[in-house]
């Protein structure tokens, strides 16, 4: 951590939710060794992709203050560059999942400029607008598969993350995720996140103080990018099996803010802390009640987000913080 | 050309009259309602069921089915809005998301996810215009939705009630300060925004399929649109609304049907870039 | 499987040291995945009463179904007379989700077997999972081709797939003399579904003298096709081809009618043409449209063992069976007869005798020439028929066996 002069930075502070956040990583870790039920760790899995997606977004969402609905067009950016480059290069996922991530940045730079301009309800459809040229793009593209999706190979090729069981995604999700929170934790707390906070709170005053408004927005925009487009990469490995409507979701894309509201936008811990109770939840209302026809899972999942808002507008970070300012 | 145009109007505005209610909620208390879609589906319900259970032919119904919807948008404000409209801004947002999963839940519960449609109407039947050949039914709705938003701007742009309504949404507090209460101006407009897209539901049954999910089909479009035309701007929505009936129809003649929404949504990513704040927005 | 085996038996002996006189009852567990909500939850609940049937067929005595394997007993004769049962799980539409499901079904409910889940791209990454693990997946109605292309062991196909169906679809327009069918449209929404059909549409149409003259691919669930049925209406084919699910079936019924263009032979790729509800509210309006199908109400008729499974459904659910979860309740009946074969639950072994199965016409429940499976996997005995909707309900006009009404098919068509 770089100790910065008070003029400039936050004072330093010793990291201890970073060694939090590894203990946490490793007992995850240590779960396949009791658990062998592959569909539990397939939620927790989940759990701990969106957690690291929530926390991605919340770079640009909750730092920044700017709410994207589409952050689900760099998860399909990274999935679709990580199986074409295997597909049609042989290239390995361990260089493609990261190529999928400067894909994803390099996008993220290009429509970064004109979109940050905009203010608060026009980038949110902005982002949505860019979900759904990206889908319906891939759609038609049939060289990318078109709408008929691509498949990964099956095998057992651990240097091209082909396994035939899934506990190996397990760990490597757990590792990308430490890695994703110690990125923002550090990121946060740097000067880099000092600067976010001002712009958040007062674009035009942060500008007035001196702070590079345009270029660090953009800085947020890039990197949450960069970071989803890498879990868009690991995600299509996992599944094994991409298509336009599976990777360009409106309804993951939703899903990553609800899990980062829930939790508590602008913290560091929210999104885990949300996707940690959304993901566990929806799975398991849809496997007591979805088998009924009547749609009841997802009747008492809406249920739940409902009263979640009612009672707990700031997200269930609240219920550890009851002082101090919102959502920090 | 003429023919694919004149469908793209049509179109364009009915997806205008569906966007009218959402841009008066959103233009005027600043909330994004993620149930709009859901909202229009009870429309189209409740006027399924009137003609099936009650012969009322959807054309009749339609201003009961408002009335319906507006004291169910009254419900939705007093129960869930209000409560969340001083906490965080994304509260609502998650809330109304919420709020539209369970009602979509709820039809498919109390209505089956089975596909519905009114068979003949008083509405049903081609009209030919200039020697081509439309649907009535979209005639009519589109005609109609033109007059709603005329009906709209009157009342939110040239009477004393819609100043009130316009001093509320720039400024809260102030309008609370001069005497306006803020509280009862929202209850009022989600109330006619409620009743607005509950119209367009009625109409849409003489035309569309009734399922639970049928909000999503015309939800994303209407947000498009909103924003397209610009916050706080009623004719804004309209004219986006046409325009992207236009377009959708163009590309589809010149290009491929299969390119039409997306060339929608390029348009509206450079209508932003030229136009931060939409074509007519005011904030 | 060993496990299941061994503690099989240790229940089985102690059921058999407290109830002297009793069966040892063990069920055979089968995990089935369908859209069960979302768009496609209504197919969905039709194909999960289909199964429901099947599994009653499979487990009550039913000797009025003669032929039909398993029917006339209880259970599975050769595993002690157990019971089948199916654990549905709804995979929302969804292929993660459906890869979730066919893992839970494997560790938790401890099924032996998979099956599912009507929509292609699902049944992908569900019979990935199946692959992986070695148990034995049985898709019945999921038709598109690239599903046994894969070089899959596990993986067997009852129905036909895209290929064979639209290559049914030129023989029965080559017994079309009344009007020219040589021009070709098809219209496709832009899915797994519709590319495959189209793209089987392309590899026939040249085999068989006839060019496509209008591509048409939309996208499902749209608000508007009007400007897909003036591209449709310029393009003047002379036969139209349809592969829509039912809200867009019925969206384009509904805006070629008011457009007033009909084109001279409508030819949809089942899916939502066949669906109860699209018959039921826009029926009347086009009659006289051409589907093919994998099943129909008159060619059950004519087979008293057919005959009498309709009624069942009929009775457990208001409605006909169709080509949607006829073949579903088939694919079901296969894999017990599959596993009554192989004596035990041991996937090599029910792997096996699902290789080795052999079924011919008198022994299904379909109108197909029997059920055997090539090295890919695929059934290569099936096929599909070509009906003509006429009143509330669709006729079978090809093959040329199993039409009883010597005059349709009617073309050209026209709108009521």
């Amino acid at each position: 951590m770089t100790p910065a002069s008070s003029l400039s930075g936050p004072a330093w502070r010793p990291p201890w939710p970073l060694a939090a956040a590894a203990a946490a990583a490793a007992l995850l870790a240590l779960v396949p060794a009791v658990v062998s039920d592959a569909f539990t760790l397939q939620v927790l899995l989940l759990a701990i992709m969106f957690g690291a997606l929530g926390a991605c977004w919340n770079l640009v969402g909750g730092f920044l203050g700017r709410i994207s609905f589409g952050h689900g067009v760099f998860v399909g950016v990274g999935g679709y560059a990580t199986l074409l480059l295997l597909h049609h290069l042989k290239l390995t996922p361990l260089l493609g999942i990261p190529l999928g991530g400067l894909l994803c940045a390099a996008v993220a730079w290009l429509v970064g400029g004109p979109t940050l301009r905009l203010s608060g309800h026009y980038f949110a459809m902005a982002t949505i607008a860019l979900l759904q040229i990206g889908l319906l793009l891939m759609i038609n593209w049939e060289w990318a598969g078109g709408a008929v999706g691509l498949e990964a190979p099956l095998g057992d090729r651990p240097w091209m993350l082909l396994f035939r069981t899934k506990v190996p995604y397990y760990w490597i999700a757990v590792g990308l995720a430490f890695v994703t929170y110690c990125v923002t934790y550090l990121l946060v707390h740097s000067r880099t996140g000092f600067y976010w906070r001002a712009i958040n709170g007062d674009e035009e005053a942060a500008c007035s103080l001196g702070v590079p408004a345009e270029r660090y927005k953009r800085l947020a925009f890039v990197l949450s990018a960069a970071l989803t487009g890498v879990w868009g990469g690991f995600f299509a490995m996992y599944v094994g099996f991409i298509d336009p409507e599976s990777m360009f979701s409106l309804t993951m894309s939703v899903q990553i803010v609800l899990v980062a509201i829930l939790g508590g936008v602008g913290t560091l811990v929210g999104p885990w802390l949300g996707a940690a109770v959304l993901l566990p939840l929806s799975e398991g209302t849809r496997v007591l009640w979805g088998s009924s026809g009547l749609g009841l899972d997802l009747l008492v999942f809406g249920l739940a987000i409902l009263l979640v808002t009612l009672f707990l507008p700031g997200g269930l970070v609240t219920l550890w913080r009851r002082r101090g300012p919102a959502g920090r | 050309m003429i023919e694919a145009l004149t469908a793209g109007l049509f179109n364009g505005l009915i997806y205008a009259a569906v966007a009218v209610g959402l841009a008066l909620i959103w233009g005027i208390t600043d909330v994004i309602n993620f149930a709009h879609g859901e909202f229009l589906m009870l429309g189209m319900y409740a006027a399924y069921w009137l003609y099936t259970l009650g012969r009322i032919d959807p054309t009749l119904s339609a201003p009961l089915v408002a009335v319906a919807l507006a004291f169910f948008g009254f419900m939705v404000y007093a129960l869930v809005i209000r409560r969340l409209q001083r906490g965080p801004a994304m509260a609502i947002i998650l809330a109304t998301f919420g709020l539209g999963l369970v009602l979509r839940q709820l039809a498919f519960i109390f209505f089956s996810p089975d596909y519905r449609s009114l068979p003949d109407t008083l509405l049903s039947g081609s009209v030919s215009l200039a020697g081509m050949s439309l649907g009535r039914p979209q005639v009519v709705t589109g005609l109609v939705a033109l007059a709603v938003v005329a009906a709209l701007f009157v009342l939110v742009y040239r009477t004393r009630w819609g100043h009130a309504l316009q001093a509320v949404a720039e400024d809260r507090q102030v309008a609370a300060l001069v005497g306006i209460p803020p509280d009862r101006v929202n209850a009022q407009v989600w109330m006619l925004g409620s009743a607005a897209v509950g119209l367009a539901g009625a109409l849409l049954t003489t035309f569309f399929y009734v399922f639970p999910s049928v909000g999503t089909v015309f939800g994303l479009l209407a947000f498009v649109a909103v924003c397209m035309g610009g916050f706080g701007s009623l004719p804004g929505a309209c004219i986006a609304g046409i325009a992207i009936g236009l377009i959708e129809a163009m590309t589809g003649y010149l290009a491929a049907p299969a390119l039409k929404t997306v060339s929608v949504y390029i348009l509206f990513i450079l209508v932003l870039w030229y136009r931060p704040r939409g074509l007519f927005g005011r904030w | 499987m060993n496990k299941k085996i061994i503690a099989g038996l240790a229940a089985g002996l102690a059921l058999a040291a407290a109830l002297p006189a009793h069966a040892q009852e063990k069920t055979v567990r089968i995990g089935a995945l369908y859209p069960l909500s979302g768009a496609l939850a209504s197919t969905g609940a039709e194909i999960k009463a289909a199964i429901e049937l099947a599994v009653d067929i499979i487990n009550n005595p039913h000797p009025e179904l003669k032929g039909i394997p398993l029917a006339a007993e209880s259970g599975l004769p050769r595993l002690g007379g157990a019971r089948f049962k199916v654990v549905f799980g709804d995979t929302q539409g969804k292929p993660e989700v459906g890869l979730a499901d066919a893992q839970r079904m494997l560790d938790q409910e401890k099924v032996v077997a998979l099956t599912g889940a009507y929509q292609s791209a699902v049944t992908k990454t569900a019979s990935r999972v199946a692959e992986q693990r070695g148990v034995p997946f049985l898709n019945g109605e999921s038709s598109s081709p690239d599903l046994t292309e894969r070089g899959y062991k596990w993986f067997f196909r009852t129905t036909p797939n895209d290929e064979t169906f639209v290559e049914n679809m030129m023989q029965f327009l080559d017994t079309i003399k009344a009007v020219p069918t040589a021009r070709i449209a098809v219209v496709y929404e832009n899915t797994d579904f519709g590319v495959n059909t189209y793209k089987a549409v392309e590899k026939f149409a040249k085999q068989y003298k006839r060019q496509i003259v209008a591509n048409i691919a939309y996208g499902a669930g749209s608000a508007s096709v009007t400007a897909e049925v003036q591209k449709l209406a310029a393009a003047k084919p002379d036969v139209a081809i349809f592969a829509s699910y039912t809200s867009d079936a019925m969206l384009f019924v509904r805006t070629m009618r008011e457009t007033q263009y009909a084109p001279p032979v409508l030819l949809a790729n089942d899916a939502g043409f066949i669906d109860s509800r699209f018959v039921q509210e826009v029926g009347p309006q086009v009659q006289g449209v051409l589907t093919r199908d994998v099943w129909a109400g008159d060619v059950a008729a004519a087979k008293a063992g057919l005959k009498k499974i309709n009624e069942m459904y009929k009775a457990k659910t208001g409605k006909e069976l169709n080509g949607n979860n006829a073949r579903s309740m088939q694919g079901m009946l296969v894999l017990a007869d599959a596993i009554n074969r192989a004596g035990s639950t041991d996937p090599e072994a029910i792997r096996k005798a699902l290789a080795a199965t052999d079924l011919n016409d008198d022994q299904i429940a379909m109108p197909w020439a029997g059920v055997k499976f090539d090295d890919k996997g695929q059934n290569t005995k099936g096929a599909g028929l070509i009906l003509e909707l006429r009143g509330s309900s669709y006729q079978t006009v090809w093959p040329e066996k199993y039409r009883a009404d010597k005059s349709l098919p009617t073309v050209p068509f026209a709108w009521k």
